[in-house]
């Protein structure tokens, strides 16, 4: 407790406080921006810790982090473009909210459920860190493999309309994501000769490309912008986030159940952030009393999903600093930092140099809470700003950061044509129903899966029958039987309405867009 | 729209972003340098790069910036630099031992030569470590080998990647020491503290830095280097326990073939330098200094195209 | 605009195209390398022919509709390519510059005539805007952008 005291002074000092507020502040900008991801934040501060003190570095690394994760919401909502890639959920039930003129509510909602997640974070990451470490060694091989196939069936979820399009949209992502050199065998796919294609399709090339292109196309199309001119706000922005703020709190258990999911899921190496929010939309729409209602507005989609990534942020510390473990991307940045101080990971992280340790936590949980002002307030500007720039602006900017962040990504004009490619088929893949959702879902979890399944049957080598190790922990059996339970409780209710009721609305019946 | 097309506007594209003004080199330098890493941010060759910018810089006396162009284990980066950069000391580019080697050995085209560039200096190398769980049964060396042998594919080694340095390493123990065991690639560095710790596999070839940092929840049986890791000072070599096997990855840098000697000597120096300065940070977290230039450069290529290139084909034509 | 288009159909055809073109190079792999696309390849031609017998058997929607100018839809993504191919050739600046400055007088244009004045109304503008993201890019976070032919 001491320790924990003493972290507490440490970083409440001015220096500390401005450095929280910088990060958090140039966190949100850079994550707003398509193709610029948290990663990346972090890669171009990491010169700057290089100078400040050990906890100083790690403060103004957590913040940005931090910062850049609830970032990407604001072009989620305003501008269907999933700023970094764990905020893909949040775009299905924002976007549409936006386009009814409801944007200010989305972003409110957004701003809360991250603060609430982050201080959640942070709360499991100080409390519970050593228990739940132990959590995140059990998952080898086979069960990220069945994690993968339960992340799978959320393509269920996720097609509207007709479930044979949306798992066909989850093969062609799988598809994508084998593109490159091949994870276990070492050899190139599918590159057709061409040496650039070794790098694969980046994820967030081809979700720039699915989500911004096709939008942008219709836009100019239509010779509208991104939303519609929504008047006053229903009694002015206070009143807005009170009423988001009263949702939110009223029925706390959609909030609670993501922060749970995000914190599980965090653990997990290797699914990291892009999942949790999947993961977290996917349970808030099932136990939803009206699930027809989302993916067109139902601000529960925005909370579930932005809660549970920024509970991902301090949750994916958790194996990090007790482990070594990296659950997300970003995190081998700060786990690079760690060691560059002589600061291995392990118990001794809070015990020897507790105090440092429990400052970087705790400048976690101060970054959440400067969200609050920080994303209201810069949630309000570009809210304007998208708002009121006529469309024949707000077009070729939009075009033009898409670029630009998507060149920057791996300074690739490659990746920009494979962008532009991608988009341009996915506007006319919507026009016939196959969705850029499960297209994406695929490619983040194709990965995952073939990575588990070819490890499982390596190692599996000198068994008599291969693929029984699949089965072979109680928690890769847990982990298959609630994927036979996803698929059961998806499948039935259809099934059960076409067997016995015949005459009301076939479920497959779509209608186009 | 044809592949084929791309091909051509892309390397069209390409060459227009990387030239620079080519300027003569009467007081090199007098440009900012990029410096471009093959790989993503957050890796061992990044994190390295970043740590020598401001000395570079300081010794240099021009910006150095530092970008990445990360994909198919370097090789997208490689093949961009072999065909596009020009020779005037204003570019250049993280090279790594073993990817030059095995990857235009393995692939069918890489899109680059291992010989195709200048290669200024490696700086450091990170010997293969072989890493077992702290509970492990095997506590030396000698009895992971004696239960290979009797229950052969049995022992599970991780490292990271394909034909990278670490399954190098695995498929030399397997010849040295007359085993058969099975190398599980994983992708990159991360995923290995969880596969050790979770009792995934039987045991990691890695670097030595993963060595370092694990000291608490695994035990190290063998480096593969010369001499003893100075961070960890406990640990036999292979050779003191009788198997020849040293290697492991070199990071280096290389500047386009026709850069004059004048600006690589430059270049040279401006590494050493910096390397003595970072040596204090590096050494402990597992890294090995080393000043490879000019001739040696060569010797170290050869010498190791000689050892892997049978373990290679080896292992292609087995896939 | 509204066209006649079996959607099923179509869907199980691209999903067919997409296997064959990813069918054929698979030889020359390893069986580390090719079992998770093989498995993948033949549950998507499985999928795509359901969705085949479905369009006779029992079709979703027989239209799809396109929200707005047709012609504008395929004019935005030919712009969007040119962009592409141009910022290679004149460097990002110079490109961007011709096709921001191009892509918003096409699109005002839309809501009526653009008198000249409008125009050079709009150009610091369109400069302002450009000249932010690029020194964003370049300078903060260092990004080296496409030079094109001026280097």
């Amino acid at each position: 407790m001491d320790m924990l005291l003493e972290a507490l002074f440490s970083i409440l000092t001015l220096k500390g406080l401005v450095t929280i507020l910088c990060g958090v502040t140039a966190g949100l900008f850079i994550g707003a921006l398509p193709g610029l991801t948290a990663t990346m934040a972090l890669a171009v501060l990491l010169p700057f810790t290089f100078t400040m003190s050990p906890l100083q570095g790690l403060i103004a690394l957590g913040a940005v982090y931090m910062g850049a994760i609830y970032g990407g919401a604001f072009t989620a909502i305003l501008i269907n473009t999933p700023g970094t890639p764990s905020s893909i959920a949040t775009t299905f039930d924002g976007y549409p909210m936006a386009r009814q003129g409801r944007a200010y509510e989305a972003l409110a909602a957004a701003t809360i459920a991250s603060v609430v997640g982050g201080i959640i974070g942070v709360t499991f990451l100080l409390l519970l860190a050593p228990p739940l470490a132990r959590l995140a060694v059990v998952f080898g091989p086979a069960e990220m493999f069945w994690v993968a196939l339960l992340g799978l069936t959320l393509v269920a979820s996720l097609s509207s309309g007709s479930l044979l399009k949306g798992l066909l949209g989850g093969c062609i992502g799988m598809l994508l994501s084998t593109v490159g050199v091949s994870p276990i065998g070492g050899e190139t796919r599918f590159i057709f000769g061409i040496p650039a294609l070794q790098g694969g399709i980046e994820l967030i090339v081809a979700l720039i490309g699915l989500f911004v292109i096709p939008e942008l196309i219709s836009m100019a199309a239509q010779g509208r912008g991104a939303l519609p001119e929504s008047g006053k706000l229903q009694g002015g922005a206070g009143s807005a986030i009170m009423r988001m703020g009263r949702h939110i709190f009223g029925k706390p258990v959609n909030l609670i159940r993501s922060c749970i999911i995000g914190q599980l899921i965090a653990i997990i190496p290797g699914a990291g952030g892009n999942v949790t929010s999947l993961v977290a939309y996917n349970e808030a729409r099932r136990f939803s009393k009206d699930p027809s209602s989302f993916g067109k507005g139902n601000v529960d989609g925005v909370i579930a999903s932005e809660s549970s990534n920024n509970v991902m942020v301090a949750g994916s510390m958790v194996p990090l600093l007790t482990l070594g473990i990296p659950g997300a991307p970003p995190d081998a940045i700060i786990l690079g930092v760690l060691l560059m101080h002589g600061l291995r990971p392990g118990l001794d992280l809070f015990t020897e140099t507790g105090v440092l340790t429990n400052g970087f936590i705790l400048s976690m949980g101060f970054a959440s809470m400067f969200l609050l002002p920080v994303g209201l307030l810069g949630g309000r500007l570009i809210h304007r700003v998208v708002v009121k720039t006529p469309f024949y602006f707000l077009l070729p900017s939009i075009a033009m950061v898409t670029i630009l962040g998507t060149y920057a990504l791996r300074n690739s004009m490659t990746d920009v044509f494979i962008m532009l490619l991608l988009g341009s088929v996915g506007y006319f893949l919507r026009l016939i129903g196959i969705q850029a959702a499960p297209i994406v879902l695929g490619m983040i979890l194709g990965v995952i899966a073939e990575k588990g399944y070819v490890q499982t049957m390596l190692t599996a080598v000198v068994d008599p029958v291969p693929w029984l190790r699949l089965f072979a922990n109680p928690l890769s059996i847990v982990l298959a039987c609630l994927v036979a339970l996803s698929v059961a409780t998806t499948l039935l209710p259809g099934w059960l309405e076409r067997s016995g009721r015949m005459a009301k609305v076939d479920p497959d019946e779509e209608k186009p867009s | 729209m044809t592949l084929a097309t791309t091909r051509w506007v892309g390397s069209l594209t390409l060459m227009a972003a990387l030239g620079m003004p080519g300027v003569a080199f009467a007081e090199y330098p007098e440009q900012p340098i990029t410096y471009t890493i093959p790989f993503d941010p957050g890796g061992e060759s990044d994190v390295t790069a970043r740590f020598q910018e401001p000395h570079l810089e300081e010794i240099l006396g021009v910006d150095v910036n530092v970008n990445h162009r990360p994909g198919g284990g370097g090789a997208v980066g490689w093949s961009e630099f072999q065909n596009n950069a020009e020779p005037t000391g204003y570019e250049m580019i993280g090279v790594n031992i073993p990817h030059i080697i095995a990857q235009p050995i393995m692939r069918e085209d890489a899109g680059y030569e291992t010989d195709n560039w200048k290669i200024v200096t490696f700086f450091h190398t990170t010997p293969n470590a072989l890493i077992v769980p702290k509970d492990s049964q095997f506590e030396t060396l000698d009895e992971l080998v004696q239960y290979a042998k009797e229950n052969p594919q049995a022992v599970t080694l991780g490292g990271s990647g394909t034909f990278s340095a670490n399954h190098l390493g695995a498929l030399r123990l397997e010849r040295e020491a007359d085993i058969d065991v099975t190398y599980i690639p994983f992708t990159g560095t991360g995923p290995l503290p969880a596969a050790i710790q979770g009792g995934h596999v039987s045991g990691i070839f890695n670097y030595s830095m993963l060595g370092v940092q694990m000291q608490d929840n695994a035990r190290v049986l063998a480096v593969a280097s010369e001499e003893r890791v100075p961070a960890l000072p406990d640990v036999p070599t292979f050779k003191e326990l009788g198997y020849d096997i040293v290697g492991g990855a070199y990071r280096g840098v290389a500047v386009p073939k026709g850069t004059p000697d004048e600006i690589v000597n430059t270049l040279e120096e401006a590494f050493a330098e910096t390397n003595e300065r970072i040596a204090e940070k590096q050494e402990p977290l597992g890294f090995v200094m080393t000043d490879i230039t000019d001739g040696e450069v060569d010797e170290v290529i050869q010498q190791l195209k000689t050892a892997y290139q049978p373990i290679l084909e080896e292992a292609k034509a087995n896939q | 605009m509204t066209l006649r288009l079996n959607t099923d159909f179509a869907a199980g055809l691209f999903g067919l195209l997409f296997a064959a073109i990813l069918w054929f190079p698979r030889e020359g792999m390893g069986r580390l390398s090719i079992i998770f696309p093989r498995a993948i390849l033949v549950i998507m031609v499985a999928l795509s022919l359901a969705l085949i017998v479905k369009a006779f058997i029992k079709p979703a929607a027989r239209q799809v509709e396109i929200e707005g100018d047709p012609r504008r839809l395929v004019i935005m993504i030919v712009v969007l390519f040119a962009w592409w191919y141009a910022i290679g050739v004149l460097g990002f600046l110079v490109a961007t510059a011709i096709v921001f400055f191009g892509l918003t007088w096409y699109l005002a244009h839309i809501e009526g005539p653009v008198p000249v004045r409008r125009l050079a109304q709009w150009a610091p503008i369109v400069a302002v805007l450009i000249g932010a993201f690029y020194l964003a890019f370049t300078e903060v976070l260092s990004v080296r952008l496409p030079s094109g032919i001026w280097s």
